[in-house]
């Protein structure tokens, strides 16, 4: 189990996909270098704040909000 | 606008079966959108091409699942289907409803969307069918507050489904409406929120005449069963046997273990319960007869899809027996092991019977930890789709 997100991992993982076009949320997890439960928390977090939105291209991804 | 002339389509309404073309022109009559799906199914019996897309970007806050975009590729032409996305709803346990609910559904869809439906998708999500991006979060907000939720697409959990089980049926092991309920409710986040190399399955079945077809469908499967023995009334047997039901040609001969064993001159019905492999033969066809045993749970299997990288697998047994009693942890630990290892290593669109072939069974037993057991057999995993050429 995951313990609760810190302000810090979800502007690690802003910051992250600012870096890239969009990712899988293990892509996050490795470049970032947080374990992959926290970081899913994370961007279930960054979702609901409506700032990551969800991308359909075969397969899902995520993306910063355009 | 002008009605367009269908006579492609015209065909499908021939014949004494339901049409939905015939459903779609009676929609027709008071929507746009349906009006101009006639149109393009029309073009695309002409054309023999689909003239859809789907994907993008499409849902609603905090969810990436649920939402189907879907897009003509001739918007000129039909500019009210331009945008037609669906909406899967997370259809109730066992698929029971008020006709209030029904009702309220319907409502709504027909204020937000094209008032087209499909009850229920091969999943069994209530599947409303068409509307433009602007309307899915103000038609989202008015189904979440009648009660109804989304349910899962994309690189997610696919909402969970269950035979009708206990609700109606006497040969129900589990209860496969709460185990259904409760998976669903706690791997929300797993539904709406995707996250994997491809989508993952969860069906409930409640005993191995499998009525929601898990092993063919479901990555994880889950099928009712026993443990100890059948139960046998001889004199229930006998009575059938009186009345000339053909024991031996219908019962005993089509035992697959031949366990069963019917003694003419004694008129019982002798089990070697050892070689029973409990596939419910003997109880479909002796019904008033033998039943399940007492000591009930699970077989929970894995793997079963159909073709998209690879062929079509059926899932095959993990765990030969698992004891499914509230709030069913073992199973849930057991999905987390499994989700973990192949969100770990699976590659894109690479479902978990694909990763397990790709890496080895030896492998995948070993990260979820689990030991080799004989049940885990290979074959008869094979393609259950036979093609003809």
């Amino acid at each position: 189990m995951t313990e609760g997100v810190s302000e810090e991992l979800k502007e690690k993982v802003l910051k992250y996909l600012g870096t890239v076009s969009k990712a899988k949320n293990r892509d996050v997890a490795r470049a970032v270098e947080v374990e992959k439960a926290l970081v899913d928390k994370a961007i279930a977090e960054l979702a609901k704040e409506d700032k990551i939105e969800y991308i359909y291209l075969g397969t899902s991804y995520i993306q910063l909000k355009q | 606008m002008a009605d367009r002339d269908t006579p492609l389509i015209n065909n499908l309404e021939d014949g004494p079966w339901p049409s939905y073309v015939k459903e779609i022109k009676r929609a027709a009559k008071k929507n746009a959108a349906a009006k101009d799906l006639l149109g393009v199914q029309e073009l695309s019996f002409k054309d023999k091409i689909t003239h859809w897309k789907h994907g993008g970007i499409v849902g609603v806050t905090g969810y990436g699942s649920g939402v189907i975009g879907r897009y003509v590729d001739v918007p000129e032409e039909f500019p009210a289907v331009e945008m037609f996305h669906t909406m899967r709803i997370n259809m109730p346990s066992g698929w029971f409803y008020t006709t209030d609910a029904l009702r309220k559904i319907c409502d709504i869809w027909e204020k937000y969307g094209s008032g087209l439906t499909n009850f229920h998708g091969s999943t069994g999500d209530i599947i409303l069918l068409g509307t433009d991006t602007k309307s899915l979060q103000p038609c989202f907000d008015e189904l979440t507050e009648a009660g109804f939720d989304l349910g899962g697409s994309g690189s997610a959990l696919r909402t969970p489904s269950a035979c009708v089980g206990p609700a109606r049926c006497e040969w129900a092991c589990i209860d496969t409406l709460d185990i259904c309920n409760n998976l669903t409710q706690e791997f929300q986040d797993e539904m709406h929120r995707p996250r994997w190399p491809y989508k993952f399955k969860i069906k409930v079945s409640g005993c191995p005449n499998d009525g929601v077809a898990a092993i063919a469908r479901a990555d994880f499967t889950i099928i009712g069963t026993w443990r100890d023995s059948l139960r046998i009334d001889q004199d229930e047997v006998r009575r059938y046997v009186k009345n000339g039901f053909d024991i031996k040609g219908i019962v005993t001969d089509k035992c697959p273990t031949k366990a069963l064993a019917w003694d003419e001159k004694a008129q019982k019905l002798n089990l070697r319960a050892d070689d029973c492999v409990r596939c419910m033969h003997c109880i479909n066809k002796m019904c008033k007869a033998i039943r399940p045993g007492l000591d009930r749970g699970a077989t929970i299997l894995i793997g079963g899809k159909a073709p998209i990288i690879k062929g079509a697998y059926l899932s095959w047994v993990l765990v030969p027996f698992m004891k499914m009693e509230p709030p069913y942890d073992e199973a849930k630990e057991l999905l987390h092991k499994i989700w973990e290892w192949w969100d770990e290593n699976g590659r894109t669109r690479e479902r978990v019977a694909e990763l397990i072939e790709r890496m080895g069974l030896k492998t995948f037993l070993r990260a979820v930890d689990l030991k080799p057991l004989p049940q885990m057999v290979y074959r008869p995993r094979a393609n259950p789709y036979v093609f003809f050429d």
